[in-house]
């Protein structure tokens, strides 16, 4: 099943949109004016059914408000935030819906009800990650990234956990064998820095056929994942090529610094979701672009096939 | 011409200036029988330290010209080996040689602050090179007999150690195996874990002059097919000339097993002091002791 690479998010909601399937996307707590926009417009374009749980009244005076049609939306009232979350979660657990995805509600309270071991999202021992399609005027195709948002220091397994989501997402996006790069401040070796430990062991594990579906070498520098001239200055042999698709971050500070950084000086656009669930689970924060909100609906919908 | 049996370092060393070899505490037969031997095949001169009167009858009980050697009295052991040292500092010998003293007194004379061999931060360890009946040249290996569980840090000063005996050797290039008990990287494995951290830090230059695979079974060391079927494509594999082993334990058994049922020679010898030395035991046999002061005499050539 080759299928031409998604190239950028554009292409990413061209994509959604062309397929013609509609996605149920269940809103805990729909009384959200931060998602209601991109809810709008997914579902003008074909590509989603939004279903707002919450207090119907404040989410009709809300819609009003903000000149939305309520026929294009599914209202389920709930009498708490807690009844919407919940239920929220049901509904997706049951099939009612293909995606879960946050509103106007505490980011803590919604991910206890998606870790809830009996009525949650995760699988027992599942790791929970978070991976983002970055989009960046200046590299050639997308860049997927993890952890940008969940784990802050994440040891081998969950390196492991972090490296399966982002070549299944990178998969999900038409590249059969994506290339993770692991990234560090340099591509040496040492205890003074464990995460190249870490990398040693995980591109060794490549190396032997244990990491099958992707080409893996770490430590790197962002240089020399990136950027073939500066692997050329260098001289080191990896099989990365300055051509990464994924790069795995060592801890939530550095990831989460190259992507915000990105976003701000270098006109970078991104569609991230939440991994490790049985469904897709969009969290978007308030800082983020109309476009990259609607982008991460865009996203979810992908991997909700 | 890289070496690939014992016996050629013999070759090699006549051609050569000889070295000076400094016995400490040399008042047992095995020590002067030993070295003699040396002494005759043109190898080295042989400096003996020790109790003069015992040291020159134990020359009359084999019928050893006492002359062959230099002498030097100190009845006491210890002295006598802290004597060595010193001599080696001035410039007067070339390599070091344990006698009848303890391989406690023994070391403790060479990592003296003060009088003994060491440079700061140096890691003392012990290369075995055996030549096993059955390969095509011979195996460089540590640590078999000083570090009992070697340390990451350890086992790159190790790796080092056998890339250098290697290149003494006339390898260009040697091939080291990081030895564990498979091909498979397992993270909670210590031997393997290390293993693929060595090899990393080799793929980026941190270790130089060597090519280096692991984790590796024994079984892909030494034979090619085994790691064809096992799908690991290493020039290293079945041509391995250094296997740096996890843990005393697995390297005193290697060499063991090979020297006892498989009547394999090897030569050893001490590195990480100011100059090598020889640490051989009591139940080496005379081939062995004699392997051993030619392979440390080898370390002392110019590189």
């Amino acid at each position: 099943m080759s299928m031409e690479p998604i190239r950028s998010l554009q292409e990413l909601a061209q994509k959604v949109i062309s397929k013609g399937t509609l996605t149920r996307v269940a809103v805990a707590c729909g009384e959200d004016q931060n998602t209601l926009g991109a809810l709008d417009r997914a579902s003008q374009e074909g590509f989603v059914k939004a279903i707002l749980l919450g207090d119907k009244q404040r989410i009709q005076k809300l819609l009003d408000s903000e000149g939305l049609d309520p026929q294009a939306f599914e209202i389920v009232h709930t009498d708490s935030a807690q009844q919407a979350v919940t239920e929220a979660v049901r509904m997706v657990r049951d099939d009612e819906a293909d995606v879960l995805m946050k509103g106007l509600i505490g980011t803590d309270k919604f991910l206890k009800a998606v870790l809830d071991k009996e009525k949650g999202l995760l699988p027992p021992k599942a790791v929970m990650s978070y991976v983002c399609a970055l989009e960046l005027p200046k590299y050639r195709k997308l860049l997927f990234i993890s952890d940008t948002a969940v784990l802050i220091d994440p040891d081998l397994e969950q390196k492991m956990a972090m490296i399966s989501y982002s070549v299944r997402m990178a998969q999900r996006f038409g590249i059969e064998k994506p290339k993770v790069a692991l990234i560090s401040a340099t591509e040496k070796v040492g205890a003074a820095m464990p995460a190249t430990m870490d990398y040693a062991l995980l591109s060794k594990m490549g190396e032997r056929n244990q990491l099958t579906d992707c080409i893996i070498d770490g430590p790197l520098d962002i240089f020399l994942a990136c950027d073939p001239q500066s692997l050329l200055i260098k001289g080191v042999d990896t099989p990365i090529e300055g051509d990464a698709d994924v790069l795995i971050f060592p801890n939530l500070e550095s990831a989460n610094s190259f992507y915000k950084g990105l976003m701000l000086f270098a006109d970078g656009e991104l569609a991230g979701l939440i991994q490790g669930t049985i469904k897709p689970v969009v969290v978007m924060s308030r800082s983020e672009s109309a476009a990259s909100k609607y982008y991460c609906l865009a996203l979810s919908c992908l991997m909700a096939e | 011409m890289p070496i690939t049996k014992l016996e050629q370092m013999f070759d090699y060393l006549a051609e050569r200036p000889k070295k000076k070899l400094v016995a400490a505490y040399a008042n047992d037969s095995h020590t002067i029988v030993a070295v003699h031997e040396a002494v005759k095949r043109g190898i080295i001169d042989g400096i003996l330290i020790g109790d003069e009167s015992i040291m020159r009858q134990r020359c009359s009980d084999h019928e050893i010209d006492p002359d062959t050697f230099t002498m030097i009295h100190e009845p006491v052991d210890t002295l006598a080996a802290t004597m060595a040292c010193e001599l080696i500092n001035k410039g007067e010998g070339d390599f070091l040689m344990k006698g009848l003293l303890s391989t406690d007194k023994y070391m403790r004379a060479i990592l003296n602050k003060e009088k003994g061999l060491m440079n700061p931060g140096a890691i003392l360890s012990h290369v075995t090179v055996v030549e096993p009946l059955n390969y095509h040249k011979l195996l460089i290996i540590g640590d078999v007999a000083i570090i009992p569980l070697p340390d990451l840090n350890q086992k790159v000063a190790i790796t080092n150690y056998l890339i250098k005996t290697a290149k003494f050797l006339g390898i260009e290039k040697p091939k080291v195996a990081l030895l564990a008990a498979s091909e498979q990287t397992l993270p909670k494995i210590p031997s393997s874990a290390d293993a693929a951290i060595i090899a990393k830090m080799a793929q980026r230059g941190q270790i130089s002059g060597a090519t280096i695979e692991g984790p590796l079974g024994f079984d892909l060391i030494v034979d090619k097919e085994s790691a064809e079927i096992k799908g690991v494509h290493s020039e290293v594999c079945g041509d391995a000339d250094c296997i740096l082993f996890p843990n005393i334990e697995a390297g005193n058994t290697f060499y063991k097993t090979a020297t006892k049922l498989m009547k394999t020679e090897l030569g050893a010898v001490v590195m990480g002091a100011r100059v090598p030395c020889v640490l051989s035991s009591r139940g080496d046999s005379e081939q062995t002791k004699l392997y051993s002061i030619a392979l440390a005499a080898m370390l002392t050539q110019k590189g």
